[in-house]
């Protein structure tokens, strides 16, 4: 059985609150496994233990009690993020820098040099479509832009995991769907993925198993399919059906012991329509 | 895509690490445009060296004027250099969220605060040069102007004579130990601000600590020998001192440059037991500074 | 967190501790060298007011200084002998190892200020104008004591009282007893001892001794031979009725 990418195990982190004898649960008890090459959605209201959960992975605080794993090696200790990239909520990086500049600076603090950094660098720069903007510095780029190159350092070092906190928060449709889809390039690359996000729509596009946390519980969590699947339904989508071919079926359903819930066009997506309307530029 | 070559055993260590941070934080506030107060570090000599020579002041008193203003401009302007720009750092990259991706990274915490400090050493150290090269190009100029209004109808040895003295008034070598302990001083400051950025909850109150601990440190001395030579002072007042002596700098001690523009060479013993004391507060400052940034849950 | 701060105050009191002798040995070095003896009292934060007290306070001693010195400069222009006086008791504080302000202000006092009384119109009395100008010469000794006192290691003030004996207070003793003091010093000017010899040949009981000193000057060579040192010689020489067979001076007939 492959190491799992994460591993967290009876997770507990406990806050208090200066000057009171209250303290703050933001973490209670969670265990769960990320599979490598998932792509695992943790999901929760504001205040749910999410962005605590991730930086406890990273290692940026420490748990209270139980511990995390990444690939093996314990998530506290400075190796094991060579394996890491991350994606911080609506980051700014270092705004005098340009795009090029900040990805030589991050490939430098992960041990890459000369020559290898420099292709690396214009590779990435490709691969998040930013080539045309690489001379130019972070405080003139846009907030779809920024989350690009924020996407491009998270992968400077070729990690086996991304930890990706709202990737497409403020982004415009036509942006949020590129990052949506070189998440789901990483995913075809074999690279793991941590997301968080409370765009659901997109949650559900994307990843392969959610765990769903509230009030630092785990509340759900599983494979996406069988969570949001209504088990006593199926759904037929039909084209090209005649009435007659529709009374058909609707009398061979009535004799049985089930029922039409409902019968309806199907609809496209807002994001699909805003985009065919728009041209999908960003 | 370009793959990278197969990745080496994670160092404990690693000075490239720490060159990288540094380079990008000398970088950043270069870019800053924080030099453009050399312009005006510049403009102060150039006014000073012209002002002292419009009054009829002896060569002596010009020549110890400049010295003074450009020395005491070159303390003023490192000192809130160091401060400002080290005062920003830690509390702007957690804002931005710059500091997780960071260390995020395979980057421990220690040789994030040390290449940052690195680099502010860095920047105050490229300031200290240009500013004491400004230094010493004003000086020479003035010696230049006033050996050529001095030597008007002298004889060969009375010029030699009139010309050595007016050399010995501008910028000499024995200068030089003054200006390392304003930079001292400065790297000091530069320290002590991201100690005090490390539990600071804002960076209004980071320089405002790090103002006052100046003008503490100022009377440190003055503190620490009235608490060794006054043993029936009340309880109280020898706690205060006590903590005075304690936890702040002397910084009398770094100001090396009153006694060498009077005239006064600097031992070589005490110049280096001087530097000693500045890298040993630099140092000790640094570390506290780790060992409260490791423990900080970001 | 809590370790965290406890460790950090720790370490600061540890390296608080074994500092604090440090400093305070390298203060008494500096003190040694230096004759550290800047001294900052509340009279001074009086006259300097709080941002110039503060300013000194912090390590700009020798800016504060600075402004100050500017300030008796103008009030030199406008021969305000009085406020000079105290700028230059400030100034001195302020500066004490630095031996161009107490030469200075001693003469201004001894050589500028002193005129002034003496000719000053708005006191019709003359005994009391001079009596006025004696007064500064005093205050200039003054200065140059004390500068003495704080720089016992230089030659520059010992010499700038010498000159200040002979042309104010013609005390040519004292006079020769500075220039002797002052030629002590490696880095003096090699006329200071040759001063002391002609203020000495002043003395009415030390003319023997003056002439022997001069009579070792003259036998240096013809670079000795100096208007000044000839004339005292043939003073001495006559004075003393010293044998013309024994002379070493024979002044050519007119």
């Amino acid at each position: 059985m492959a190491t799992p990418a994460i591993s967290i195990r009876n997770l507990t982190k406990v806050f208090p609150i200066p000057f009171k004898r209250e303290r703050v649960v933001a973490v209670k008890n969670l265990s769960l496994d990320v599979e490598p090459g998932q792509v695992y959605g943790l999901l929760g209201p504001n205040g749910s233990g999410k962005s605590t959960t991730m930086k406890i992975v990273l290692g940026l605080i420490p748990p209270t009690a139980g511990t995390t794993q990444i690939f093996g090696r314990d998530s506290s200790m400075v190796d094991s993020r060579e394996d890491v990239g991350f994606l911080p909520e609506n980051p700014y990086f270092y705004k005098y820098l340009t795009g090029y500049e900040t990805l030589l600076f991050y490939g430098k603090i992960c041990g890459i040099r000369g020559a290898a950094l420099r292709d690396r660098a214009e590779d990435l720069l490709k691969l998040v479509s930013l080539e045309n903007a690489r001379d130019r510095r972070l405080g003139g780029y846009s907030k779809g832009m920024l989350q690009r190159i924020g996407l491009a350092q998270a992968l400077i070092q070729e990690p086996r995991l991304l930890v990706l906190d709202e990737p497409t928060a403020g982004v415009d449709p036509a942006g949020s769907r590129e990052i949506r889809d070189l998440i789901l390039n990483f995913k075809a690359r074999g690279i793991t993925i941590l997301l968080c996000s409370h765009l659901l729509g997109q949650v559900q596009e994307i990843c392969d198993r959610i765990g769903i946390l509230h009030r630092g519980d785990l509340v759900r969590e599983g494979r996406l399919e069988d969570l949001i699947s209504i088990e006593n339904q199926t759904e037929l989508i039909l084209e090209n059906t005649s009435p007659e071919l529709l009374g058909e079926i609707q009398a061979l359903v009535t004799k049985s012991n089930a029922r039409i819930v409902e019968n309806r066009k199907p609809q496209t997506t807002l994001e699909r329509f805003f985009l065919d309307v728009t041209g999908g530029k960003s | 895509m370009n793959t990278l070559p197969s990745k080496t055993k994670h160092r404990i260590f690693s000075p490239s690490r720490v060159s990288a941070i540094a380079g990008n934080t000398l970088l950043e506030l270069v870019r800053l445009k924080v030099f453009y107060f050399l312009l005006l570090f510049a403009l102060l000599i150039i006014g000073t060296a012209g002002f002292t020579s419009v009054f009829d002041f002896k060569i002596q008193e010009q020549f110890q004027m400049l010295k003074d203003m450009s020395l005491g401009a070159m303390s003023i302007f490192t000192l809130l250099l160091s401060i400002l720009a080290t005062a920003m750092m830690l509390p702007k990259d957690i804002e931005d969220r710059t500091l997780y991706t960071i260390l995020a990274k395979p980057v421990p915490r220690f040789e994030y605060l040390m290449g940052k400090l690195v680099g502010v050493f860095m920047l105050l150290l490229v300031s200290t040069l240009v500013m004491s090269a400004m230094f010493a190009l004003a000086l020479y100029a003035k010696q230049q102007v006033v050996i050529g209004e001095s030597v008007h109808g002298l004889t060969p040895s009375q010029v030699l004579e009139v010309t050595a003295d007016i050399k010995a008034h501008a910028f000499t070598f024995s200068l030089v130990p003054g200006i390392v302990a304003i930079y001292l001083k400065a790297a000091l400051f530069a320290a002590l601000t991201m100690l005090i950025s490390t539990f600071a909850t804002s960076s209004i109150f980071t320089i405002f600590i790090a103002f006052t601990a100046y003008f503490i440190g100022s009377v440190e001395g003055i503190a620490r020998e009235y608490w060794y030579a006054s043993p029936t002072s009340g309880q109280l007042a020898k706690i205060f001192l006590a903590l005075v002596a304690l936890f702040f700098p002397d910084l009398q001690l770094f100001n090396l440059v009153d006694d060498i523009v009077a005239g006064n060479a600097i031992p070589t013993a005490l110049f280096l037991k001087t530097v000693g004391l500045g890298l040993a507060y630099t140092g000790v400052y640094s570390f506290v500074a780790y060992v409260i940034f490791s423990f900080k849950e970001l | 967190m809590k370790k965290a701060y406890a460790a950090a105050l720790a370490i600061m009191a540890l390296f608080g501790f074994v500092k604090m002798g440090f400093e305070q040995q390298l203060t008494e070095e500096h003190r040694a060298s230096f004759f550290h003896g800047a001294k900052l009292n509340l009279d001074m934060r009086q006259q300097l007011g709080q941002l110039g007290f503060l300013a000194a306070l912090s390590g700009f001693r020798s800016v504060v200084a600075d402004l100050l010195w500017f300030q008796a400069h103008t009030a030199w222009e406008r021969t305000e002998w009085g406020r000079m006086a105290l700028l230059f008791n400030n100034v001195t504080a302020l500066e004490p190892r630095n031996t161009m302000f107490w030469d200075m202000a001693a003469w201004h006092m001894g050589y500028n200020a002193s005129i002034a009384a003496r000719n000053n119109r708005k006191q019709p009395r003359e005994a009391l104008r001079i009596k006025a100008q004696r007064e500064y010469f005093k205050v200039a000794e003054d200065f140059l004591l004390r500068g003495i006192q704080n720089n016992p290691d230089r030659y520059k003030l010992y010499d700038s009282l010498a000159n200040l004996y002979r042309d104010k207070f013609q005390d040519h003793l004292k006079a020769s007893e500075y220039f002797a003091k002052a030629a002590q010093f490696e880095n003096s000017p090699t006329y200071e001892k040759r001063m002391a010899a002609y203020e000495l040949s002043y003395c009415p009981d030390r003319e023997q001794e003056a002439y022997e000193m001069l009579v070792k000057f003259y036998k240096m060579g013809e670079n000795e031979h100096l208007p000044t040192l000839l004339t005292r010689l043939k003073f001495l020489q006559e004075k003393l009725n010293i044998p013309a067979d024994q002379r070493v001076y024979n002044p050519p007939d007119k």
